[in-house]
C-alpha cells in the first residue's frame, strides 16, 4: 500500500508548476487562534477524573547506590498513594532517534539530580510534600569526577584528517592557534516536561510533550516492557522542544509505570528545577582551532579539535566540528574529538548540536585570521569556499553561501560600517560570520485523504512551534489545488503514519516530502479519473483541469481518495553534500566602564533552498539568531564543583535572551533557491541554521568595537572588563 | 479562608487555604488551563493574569499570587481576554497574524500582558512585555503584534468592575507540621538561605497549634494584631513569600495579607519630601520616581518585571533585608528615613542603620515597616544596576551615588551599594576619600583603592569578587562621566 520513495536523484520541480499559490506564502498557522486564547491543550493541561499525581524524587548524591527509601515520614500526609522505583526507571531521557529505552540503572546513581523514585498522591501538593519528606538512604561511592578538565577517563577518537599538516602549517604566512571554551547550555523550552499516562486493556496511552513520536513509542515500549503496538502517544501541542523532548524521559516512563501499577491515570509534571536536573544539557566544550593561510588569504591548514563531556554509557558526543569539516577547504585538515566521562547531568542534542557551539568558535577564529592577514573577513571567507566537500569529495547540492555573504554585506552596509567608533562611553563595532548546517532527510510517512469537501493530512509528525500544521497544509493544498480552509492537518498521534518527528531541522523537509508524495499519488488518481496524464493536470481552488475537461473536485471525487507515501534518504545523500548556508552581520556597543554589551542590529541572510512558508521560516531564523546571541552573551550553566549539580536551575539565573537583549533590529531573510538534491520539494531545514555562527558575529563585533577577543563564552561584563583592562584600555 | 473576587467577569467566592496560589487554583480546580506554569517563581510570565482593583488593571504572575490577595479584586485570565462568545481580542488577532505565537506555551502570558498594556494605553512594549520570556520568536513578532493592535479600541468586556472588598476577615486554620529541610537552593542569596529572616516570623521552636490568616484593613488593625502575633508572616506583594511556598515548600504559619491596608498605600508628597507607605507598589513608586529621580526610575524599570513591580512593594523590599534588593542602595544614598511601628509606638532611623548583618535587621518582634521617606529632589543622585542580563536579572552590583559639590569641591557624599556585602552598605571610606577634595578625575582615581577598604564582596555565579570590586570602582568613574554630561546609560545608546 505505502509507496516508499528513495531520494536518489532530483525530481522535477512540481511546486513551481502548481497553481494554488500557497507554497512559500506567509500563511498564518492554523493553530494560532487556539494558542492565543488558551485553548490548545498541552500535556499537563489534561486531568481526567481519578488522575493521581506523581512527583519525581531526585538523587542528592553524585555516584553510588540507593539502598533504601524510608517512607515512615510520609505516614502523616493525607492522600499519599505509592512510592515507586525499580528496574524500569530511566536514568535520563533517550538520545534523539534512539528507538530504545534509555539506560535503566536500577538503584545505581550516576549524577546529582537523577530521578530515582516517583511519589504518587491524590493531589499534586501531597505528592510534592511527600517527595520532599521521603528519606533516601544511599551508599555513596564518593570520588565522582565532575570536572571535564580534570577527568581521568577521556576517550579520544582517531582524527579525521587529510593532507600533509606539517607541510601546510610550515609554509603559512599567517596563523591562528587558539583555544575557545563554551559553557554548558540547556534548551529551556517554555513548557516543562509533562506526561499523563493511562492503561486500558493492556494498552498504554500517553499524552506527552515529545518531539519524535515514531521513536518515542519504541523507547517507551522498551522501557516499560511491552510491544510498541501496545503504546499510543499523543502530543498535539508541544511547548517548545529544541532537542529537550527528542527522547522519552523520566516523566513519561515513571507515569506509565505508576499508572500500570495503580490502575488509574497518573500525571507527572516536572518542576522547572527538575527540567534542569533531569533533561539532557548541551555539553560544555573546549575547542582548539588552528588556521593557517598563505599571504593571499587562501587556507592551507584547518584544524579543529574538541573536548566535550557525557556520562558513561551515553553514546552522544556533541559533533562540534560538523560544519568545520565542509564549510571551508584547505590543503590539510584535521578534526579530533575527545569525550570526558564525568558525572554531571548527561549531555545530548540541544538546538543545532555541533554547529551551535562549533561554528561560533570556528567563525571567531576565522575572524582572528582575517586580522592576522589584514584582510576583510567577508573577502577571506569568499576566497575559501571549496569546489567539493574537502573530506569526502562530494559535490555540494544547492549552495548560495557566496550570495549570502555578498548580498548580506551589501544590505547591512558592511563597507560603510562603523569601525571602532566611540559614542560617549560606548565602543561601537561590527562583526560578521558565516552560517552552515547540514541538511538531512529522514524516513517519514504521511497519508492524505481527499473528498469533495477537502483534504485531510494525517501523520504522527509533531509541531513543536515550528509550524508543521501550517506547512503541511500548504504542501497538500498546493498539490491538490485547495485553499488553506479546505485542508485539515491531524498530527502527533502514533496511530497515524510514522513521520520523521521534529529534530535536526529535517521535519518540514522530510515529513513535508511524504505529504508531497502522498498528495502526488492522489493527483495521479485524479488525472486518471479525468482522463489525462498527471503532467497535464492542473488543480486550483477546487477545480481540476486536464484533457480539455474541467470539473470541480466535489463532482470528480465521489469516493474518498487516499494517498499514502513514505520517503527515505537515498543515493543523493551520498553523492551530494546538502546544507543550509548563510551569513550574519552584527553591530554591537560595548560599555567602556562596565563591560556590558548591547547588540544594536543584526542581519542574517540564509539559503534554505525553497522557502515553504516565509513567516515560519523567518521566525525560525530570527529565533535561532537570538539563541546565538544569548549563547554569546548570557547563557551558561554553572555546576557545583563538589557534586556536579547544576547550580542555576531556574529561569532567573539561567539567562535566556529577554526583550531588551533583542530590542535592536534583528532581521532575517532568504536568498530564494531550489536544492534539487535535498528532497522532492527542493527545500532545506531552517530551524537550526540561524543559530549557526550568529554568536561568532557577536564576538567578532565585540572585537571590532573594543579590540578584545573573548575566547571563553559567554562574553559577560566581567570578562569584557578584564580583557579591556588587560589590553590597557 | 473565604475569598471573594470576580473571575472573567463572573463573581466568585472561594474557600481555600491562605497560601493556595491563583495558578494552582485556576488549573487544578477551575480547569482553566490556558494559564501556564513555566517556572512557578515569577521569572517567565507564562502565568500572567490581569487583576483589576480601584487603582486600575495590572498584569500579575498567578504563580506567586495567593488567593487572599485577590479579595475584592477582579481577575481575568487568557480565556477571558476573548469575548464570552469567543470573539478574539485585537491583540489575539494580531498575535496570530504577526506570528507572535509559535510553540504557544508562553503565549497566554504574552496575550494577557499585551491586553493589559493595550487597555492602559501603553506603547512602551519592550517594557510592558519584559516579564514574559519566549524561547521561539526572538520577541520581534510579538512586539509587532502589540504595535499592530494598538490603534484598535479596547473591547468592553475588558473593563472589569471589582467587587467591593469585604471587611476584615480572620479565619483560624489548622496548623500543619513544618516541612523539614526543604530545598532552599533556588538561587544562592535570593533570600532563600534564610527565608524567614527579616519577616519577624521565626520558625524556630513551636509555631503553635493553630495558625491564623488575617486581612487587616488599616495600619492600626495590623499593628494591634501583629503585636499579639509577632511570629506571623506579613504578606505584601508575595513576590518573595510566594517562593517560600512554591519553592521552599514552607508552611508559613500565621499570616497577615496587607492588601487591605489602604493607609499603607499612600504616597505623601511635599516640596521637600516624598513619603511612600510600605504597601506602595513598585509600579507606583516608579511613576513618582520618573518625575523626581529619573536615574532611580531607570533602575526600577529593570527591577523584576512589569508583573513583579505590580505586586512588589517598597516596604516589602526593605523589610526583606536582601543584600541584593535594589531599593536600599538608592534609598541610602538619598538619605532616606525608615518609619517603623510596633503597636502605637513609632520610631525612625536612617535606612542604613536598619541593616545590621546578613539576614538581620533592627526590627523588634511585632514591629513592621510603615513607610519610608526620601528627599523630593536630588539632582546629583544616580543609580546604576549591573547584571548579566539587562532585563529581569538580579543585580551583580547595584551602586547609588549622591554627591554635593560646591565651588568645585565635594562637600558631602552618600554612596551605597548592593551586592557588595551581606547587607546594603555605604561606602564610607570612598565617601571620605572624596569629601573635601576637588571634584576631578584625579580625585576619583585616587579614591578607587578605598573600595577595597569598604567592601570584601563574595564570588558567586553572578560575578566574581574581583569583578564586583572593579565594577564598583568603575561605577564611580561612570558617575563622574555622567555628571559631566557623557552618555552612560546602557539604553541611551542608539540602535
Amino acid at each position: 500500500m505505502t509507496q516508499t520513495f528513495k531520494m536518489d536523484e532530483p525530481l522535477p520541480r512540481l511546486l513551481d508548476e502548481t497553481r494554488q499559490g500557497l507554497i512559500g506564502t506567509p500563511m498564518n498557522r492554523p493553530d494560532g487562534p487556539l494558542k492565543v486564547s488558551g485553548r490548545a491543550d498541552y500535556a499537563a493541561d489534561r486531568l481526567p477524573d481519578g488522575t493521581a499525581h506523581g512527583v519525581l524524587v531526585r538523587a542528592t548524591i553524585t555516584k553510588g547506590k540507593v539502598t533504601r527509601l524510608d517512607e515512615s515520614a510520609l505516614a502523616g500526609i493525607e492522600g499519599v498513594v505509592a512510592v515507586l522505583s525499580g528496574p524500569n526507571f530511566v536514568r535520563n531521557p533517550a538520545q534523539g532517534m534512539a528507538g530504545e529505552s534509555p539506560v535503566q540503572p536500577g538503584p545505581r546513581v550516576d549524577y546529582h539530580g537523577q530521578p530515582i523514585a516517583l511519589v504518587v498522591a491524590e493531589t499534586f501538593e501531597a505528592a510534592r510534600d511527600a517527595a520532599q519528606r521521603l528519606v533516601v538512604e544511599y551508599d555513596d561511592a564518593g570520588g565522582a569526577e565532575v570536572d571535564p578538565d580534570s577527568a581521568s577517563e577521556v576517550e579520544t577518537d582517531d582524527p579525521d584528517a587529510t593532507g600533509d599538516w606539517d607541510e601546510a602549517w610550515g609554509r603559512a604566512a599567517a596563523k591562528v592557534d587558539v583555544t575557545y571554551t563554551t559553557p554548558g547550555q540547556v534548551s529551556a523550552a517554555m513548557e516543562p516536561h509533562a506526561a499523563l499516562a493511562h492503561w486500558d486493556s493492556g494498552r498504554l496511552t500517553l499524552h506527552g510533550s515529545q518531539q519524535m513520536l515514531r521513536f518515542n513509542r519504541k523507547e517507551l515500549a522498551d522501557a516499560v516492557g511491552v510491544d510498541p503496538s501496545e503504546v499510543r502517544i499523543l502530543s498535539p501541542y508541544v511547548g517548545g522542544g529544541f532537542g529537550s523532548k527528542l527522547g522519552i524521559g523520566a516523566e513519561a516512563v515513571s507515569a506509565a509505570l505508576a499508572s500500570r501499577d495503580l490502575g488509574r491515570p497518573v500525571r507527572v509534571v516536572m518542576a522547572r528545577q527538575t527540567v534542569f536536573d533531569a533533561v539532557l544539557r548541551r555539553t560544555q566544550t573546549s575547542q582548539h582551532v588552528r588556521l593557517a593561510a598563505d599571504a593571499d588569504g587562501r587556507l592551507l591548514a584547518l584544524g579543529h579539535d574538541d573536548l566535550v563531556s557525557n556520562l558513561p554509557e551515553e553514546s552522544f558526543a556533541e559533533p562540534t566540528t560538523n560544519a568545520s569539516q565542509f564549510t571551508y577547504g584547505a590543503a590539510a585538515l584535521r578534526f579530533q574529538q575527545s569525550v570526558a566521562r564525568i558525572h554531571r547531568t548527561p549531555s545530548g542534542s540541544v538546538r543545532a548540536p555541533g554547529e551551535a557551539v562549533g561554528m561560533v568558535v570556528l567563525e571567531a577564529a576565522v575572524d582572528e585570521l582575517a586580522g592576522e592577514l589584514g584582510m576583510d573577513p567577508v573577502e577571506l571567507r569568499l576566497k575559501n569556499i571549496p569546489d567539493t566537500a574537502p573530506l569526502t569529495g562530494q559535490d555540494y547540492s544547492g549552495r548560495r553561501l557566496a550570495d549570502c555573504l555578498r548580498q548580506g554585506a551589501e544590505r547591512f552596509g558592511w563597507a560603510q560600517r562603523p569601525k571602532a567608533e566611540r559614542d560617549g562611553d560606548w565602543l561601537i563595532g561590527c562583526g560578521m560570520a558565516a552560517a552552515a548546517r547540514k541538511n538531512m532527510l529522514t524516513k517519514a510517512a504521511a497519508r492524505v485523504r481527499l473528498t469533495g469537501a477537502g483534504a485531510v493530512v494525517e501523520t504522527d509528525m509533531t509541531d513543536i512551534g515550528t509550524g508543521s500544521y501550517a506547512i503541511l497544509a500548504q504542501i497538500a493544498g498546493e498539490l491538490l489545488g485547495l485553499p488553506e480552509s479546505k485542508v485539515e492537518v491531524r498530527l502527533a498521534d502514533t496511530d497515524l503514519p510514522g513521520a520523521s518527528g521534529s529534530g535536526g531541522s529535517f521535519g518540514a523537509g522530510s515529513t513535508g516530502s511524504a505529504v508531497f508524495l502522498a498528495a502526488r499519488r492522489i493527483r495521479e488518481q485524479l488525472a486518471a479519473q479525468l482522463g489525462c496524464e498527471p503532467g497535464e493536470l492542473t488543480l486550483q481552488d477546487g477545480i481540476a483541469r486536464g484533457a480539455n475537461v474541467e470539473k470541480s473536485l466535489a463532482d470528480l471525487v465521489q469516493d474518498e481518495l487516499v494517498g499514502e507515501a513514505e520517503i527515505a534518504s537515498g543515493e543523493a545523500a551520498k553523492s551530494h553534500l546538502s546544507a543550509g548556508w548563510g551569513a550574519h552581520f552584527c553591530e554591537v556597543a560595548v560599555h567602556a566602564w562596565t563591560g556590558e554589551v548591547r547588540v544594536r542590529r543584526m542581519l542574517g541572510l540564509f539559503d534554505i533552498g525553497r522557502v515553504l512558508n516565509r513567516k515560519t521560516a523567518t521566525s525560525q531564523a530570527v529565533g535561532g539568531m537570538i539563541w546565538g546571541l544569548g549563547g554569546a552573551l548570557t547563557e551558561e550553566l554553572h555546576h557545583d564543583p563538589r557534586t556536579g549539580h547544576i547550580a542555576n536551575r531556574d529561569l532567573a539565573n539561567y539567562h535566556v535572551a529577554a526583550h531588551a537583549d533583542a530590542a535592536g533590529r534583528i532581521e532575517a531573510d532568504f536568498v530564494d533557491d531550489r536544492d534539487d538534491w535535498a528532497n522532492p520539494m527542493q527545500s532545506k531545514g531552517v530551524g537550526e541554521l540561524g543559530i549557526s555562527g550568529s554568536g561568532g558575529a557577536v564576538l567578532n563585533a565585540i572585537h571590532a568595537a573594543a579590540g578584545v577577543r573573548i575566547r571563553h563564552l559567554p562574553a559577560t561584563p566581567d570578562k569584557v572588563i578584564a580583557a579591556l583592562e588587560a589590553a590597557g584600555r | 479562608m473565604r475569598i471573594r473576587f470576580a473571575l472573567n467577569g463572573e463573581p466568585c467566592e472561594v474557600e481555600a487555604p491562605p497560601t493556595r496560589t491563583l495558578l494552582d487554583w485556576l488549573r487544578e480546580e477551575r480547569g482553566l488551563t490556558g494559564t501556564k506554569e513555566g517556572c512557578n517563581e515569577g521569572d517567565c510570565g507564562a502565568c500572567t493574569v490581569m487583576v483589576t482593583d480601584e487603582a486600575g488593571a495590572r498584569a500579575l504572575n498567578a504563580c506567586i499570587l495567593f488567593l487572599p490577595q485577590l479579595e475584592g479584586r477582579a481577575v481575568r485570565t487568557v480565556e477571558g481576554i476573548s469575548a464570552p462568545d469567543g470573539q478574539m481580542h485585537p491583540v489575539q488577532r494580531a498575535m496570530v497574524a504577526e506570528h507572535g505565537s509559535q510553540c504557544g506555551f508562553c503565549t497566554p502570558g504574552f496575550v494577557v500582558s499585551m491586553a493589559v498594556g493595550h487597555l492602559n494605553g501603553r506603547t512602551d512594549w519592550d517594557d510592558v512585555l519584559a516579564g514574559n520570556l519566549c524561547r521561539c520568536t526572538g520577541y520581534a513578532p510579538i512586539v509587532r503584534a502589540a504595535e499592530a493592535a494598538a490603534e484598535e479600541p479596547a473591547p468592553d468586556w475588558m473593563r472589569d468592575v471589582p467587587p467591593e472588598a469585604r471587611s476584615a476577615t480572620s479565619v483560624a486554620e489548622g496548623g500543619a507540621p513544618d516541612a523539614p529541610g526543604g530545598y532552599a537552593d533556588t538561587g544562592g542569596d535570593w533570600g532563600h538561605t534564610a527565608p524567614m529572616a527579616a519577616t519577624g516570623a521565626s520558625r524556630e521552636g513551636d509555631p503553635g497549634e493553630a495558625s491564623e490568616a488575617v486581612r487587616p484593613e488599616s495600619a492600626d488593625a495590623l499593628a494591634a494584631w501583629y503585636v499579639e502575633n509577632p511570629d506571623a508572616v506579613l504578606v505584601a506583594g508575595a513576590t518573595d513569600v510566594g517562593l517560600w511556598v512554591t519553592k521552599s515548600l514552607r508552611d508559613i504559619g500565621s499570616v497577615a495579607f496587607l492588601g487591605g491596608c489602604a493607609d499603607l498605600k499612600r504616597v505623601e508628597r511635599t516640596a521637600e519630601t516624598i513619603r511612600f507607605g510600605a504597601m506602595v507598589s513598585m509600579t507606583d513608586v516608579l511613576a513618582v520616581l520618573r518625575e523626581t529621580h529619573p536615574s532611580y526610575a531607570a533602575m526600577v524599570r529593570r527591577y523584576g518585571s512589569e508583573q513583579v513591580r505590580n505586586a512588589a512593594t517598597i516596604g516589602g523590599n526593605i523589610a526583606n533585608g536582601s543584600p541584593i534588593g535594589d531599593n536600599p542602595p538608592a534609598l541610602i544614598a538619598l538619605g532616606a528615613t525608615l518609619h517603623l511601628r510596633r503597636g502605637d509606638e513609632r520610631r525612625e532611623m536612617r535606612l542604613e542603620d536598619f541593616f545590621l548583618d546578613y539576614g538581620r535587621q533592627d526590627r523588634r518582634p511585632g514591629e513592621f515597616v510603615e513607610a519610608v521617606s526620601l528627599p523630593a529632589s536630588a539632582p546629583a543622585f544616580r543609580v546604576y544596576k549591573l547584571s548579566k542580563r539587562f532585563d529581569q536579572d538580579i543585580s551583580a552590583v547595584c551602586g547609588a551615588f549622591n554627591l554635593a559639590v560646591e565651588n568645585g569641591t565635594v562637600t558631602a557624599a552618600r554612596i551605597a551599594f548592593g551586592g557588595m556585602a551581606g547587607i546594603p552598605k555605604r561606602a564610607a571610606a570612598v565617601e571620605a576619600a572624596l569629601t573635601g577634595r576637588p571634584w576631578t578625575e584625579d580625585t576619583v582615581t585616587a579614591a578607587l583603592p578605598a573600595f577595597a577598604e569598604d567592601f570584601a564582596p563574595m564570588s558567586d555565579m553572578r560575578a566574581s569578587a574581583a569583578y564586583r570590586l572593579e565594577a564598583a570602582g568603575n561605577m564611580l568613574r561612570r558617575y563622574f562621566a555622567d555628571m559631566s554630561g557623557q552618555a552612560t546609560d546602557v539604553r541611551e545608546i542608539t540602535a
